[in-house]
């Protein structure tokens, strides 16, 4: 089964203005299965919604985060249990930080990158210099309250760039709540994963081997078949998507892209195409343009 | 409460860093209140307060760091809308986390209170041992910007 996540959530204990208790309400009724709490800087909100989650027996799972909140960037952890201090924060070595939030236990996350920073917002814009991406599980190439082509576009090309590249780290999707917003026809992050599966551990298994979709609410599936590789849509049934009438599967590699029709709900390219060692699969609803942009799947490795 | 620690100080136009306050409690306390202030007049620029050499400046940042381009009109809005002077305040004892207030103030309290605790501090019975007050300087817009911070307990 595919399971939503949503990894970028705020309340009134950073600066939001939404209570625990308001966001967790939030995520119920927008059939979340699990959101993170990420509060800037601080680690309050854990144990108020693990009391309430315990006490009113939720149908939600939580994971308990942070979202540091640097000079220099945001680093968003959804997973951070153990507070670990910032305060060496070095904006040409953020490695460093990255794996000691590691080392305690944490699912480490680039927010926003291309946000704009000073002089609008100081620290919002990601400017410190990642060369090991060791750390890194993902990268926030949507950042659903940002502007799409001023801030997202240029998070999904760094995003294509580097794991066209080689370099093995996720993509995932941020609503980055500070209020009630509606997310219909919003990205989030799908996982596979299993009814009772511990969330923590299954996302920790998705960002490992890079199989995240970030979507509004169709999945782009892709496997390996004797004829070729095959795609299939799947509906991830998130509440407000609205269908399409036609379906664009595009397979960017490094040098070209290439575009298919999946409006019937499948496609297979022959492996005589297929030309690339590795290629972004992404999925439209009508033309390929970022506006019509509905899914971004795991990088297909044909090596691997 | 009795007041434990004060100290004022004064921040310079474009000042990004922390400074780490470290207080030794003399004796375990059950309540504790840190408070932080600084210039209200100073976290944005007034409009007489906009020079063309500002304008101008704002014009370049946006240019440099986004490929931006903007007229006097448009520096002017994100002058007088968008820059603000932003500090936070986060605190440790034992270096283990209390709690950080991220939210836009010039006045704030962390108020822990046997049970109770202000949003973004975590409650807790007892304080003792070296107690760490950090003030998180994120941006300062205007030369001179005071500030005052003071722990108290009981």
């Amino acid at each position: 089964m595919f399971k939503r996540y949503e990894l970028h959530n705020h309340t009134t204990e950073s600066d939001a203005g939404i209570t625990c208790r308001q966001l967790t309400e939030h995520m119920i009724a927008d059939g979340v299965d699990v959101f993170a709490i990420t509060d800037h800087n601080t680690v309050s909100g854990q144990p108020i919604i693990r009391k309430l989650l315990a006490e009113e027996n939720l149908p939600i799972r939580c994971l308990y985060g942070m979202e540091y909140t640097t000079y220099y960037g945001h680093i968003v952890c959804p997973v951070l249990e153990q507070y670990v201090p910032w305060d060496s924060i070095n904006r040409k070595k953020p490695e460093l930080l990255f794996r000691a939030c590691k080392e305690a236990g944490a699912v480490t996350g680039v927010a926003h990158p291309f946000s704009y920073g000073d002089p609008f917002a100081r620290g919002c814009r990601f400017e410190m210099e990642i060369t090991d991406f060791t750390d890194v599980d993902y990268i926030e190439i949507v950042n659903n309250p940002e502007p799409l082509h001023e801030v997202n576009e240029p998070g999904i090309l760094w995003w294509e760039k580097l794991v066209l590249s080689g370099v093995k780290v996720s993509a995932c999707a941020g609503m980055d709540l500070h209020g009630l917003n509606d997310m219909s026809m919003c990205f989030a992050t799908y996982i596979e994963g299993t009814a009772d599966g511990d969330p923590a551990e299954e996302l920790r298994a998705a960002l490992a081997v890079q199989r995240t979709w970030v979507s509004k609410g169709m999945l782009v599936l892709w496997e390996g078949t004797e004829d070729g590789i095959r795609f299939t849509l799947h509906d991830a049934k998130k509440p407000g998507f609205v269908p399409s009438d036609r379906y664009v599967l595009t397979l960017k590699a490094k040098n070209w892209t290439k575009e298919y029709d999946i409006t019937s709900g499948s496609v297979t390219i022959p492996y005589d195409e297929i030309r690339f060692e590795d290629a972004v699969p992404k999925l439209y609803g009508g033309d390929p343009i970022l506006e019509n942009l509905i899914c971004v799947a795991p990088v297909i490795r044909t090596k691997a | 409460m009795n007041e434990l620690y004060r100290v004022e100080g004064t921040l310079s136009r474009g000042f990004v860093g922390q400074i780490t306050y470290t207080v030794c409690l003399e004796e375990p306390l059950q309540k504790l209140d840190i408070h932080f202030t600084f210039d209200q007049d100073k976290r944005k620029y007034r409009p007489e307060e906009v020079t063309d050499e500002l304008i101008r400046d704002t014009k370049a940042l946006c240019l440099k760091n986004y490929d931006l381009t903007v007229d006097d009109d448009r520096a002017r809005d994100i002058i007088l809308g968008d820059m603000k002077t932003e500090i936070h305040t986060l605190a440790t004892v034992n270096d283990e986390f209390l709690g950080c207030v991220h939210k836009q103030l010039t006045d704030r309290h962390m108020l822990w209170d046997g049970e109770n605790a202000s949003e973004g501090c975590i409650p807790r019975p007892v304080f003792d041992g070296v107690l760490k007050v950090t003030v998180l300087v994120f941006n300062v817009i205007k030369d001179g910007t005071g500030y005052v911070l003071t722990v108290s307990g009981e």
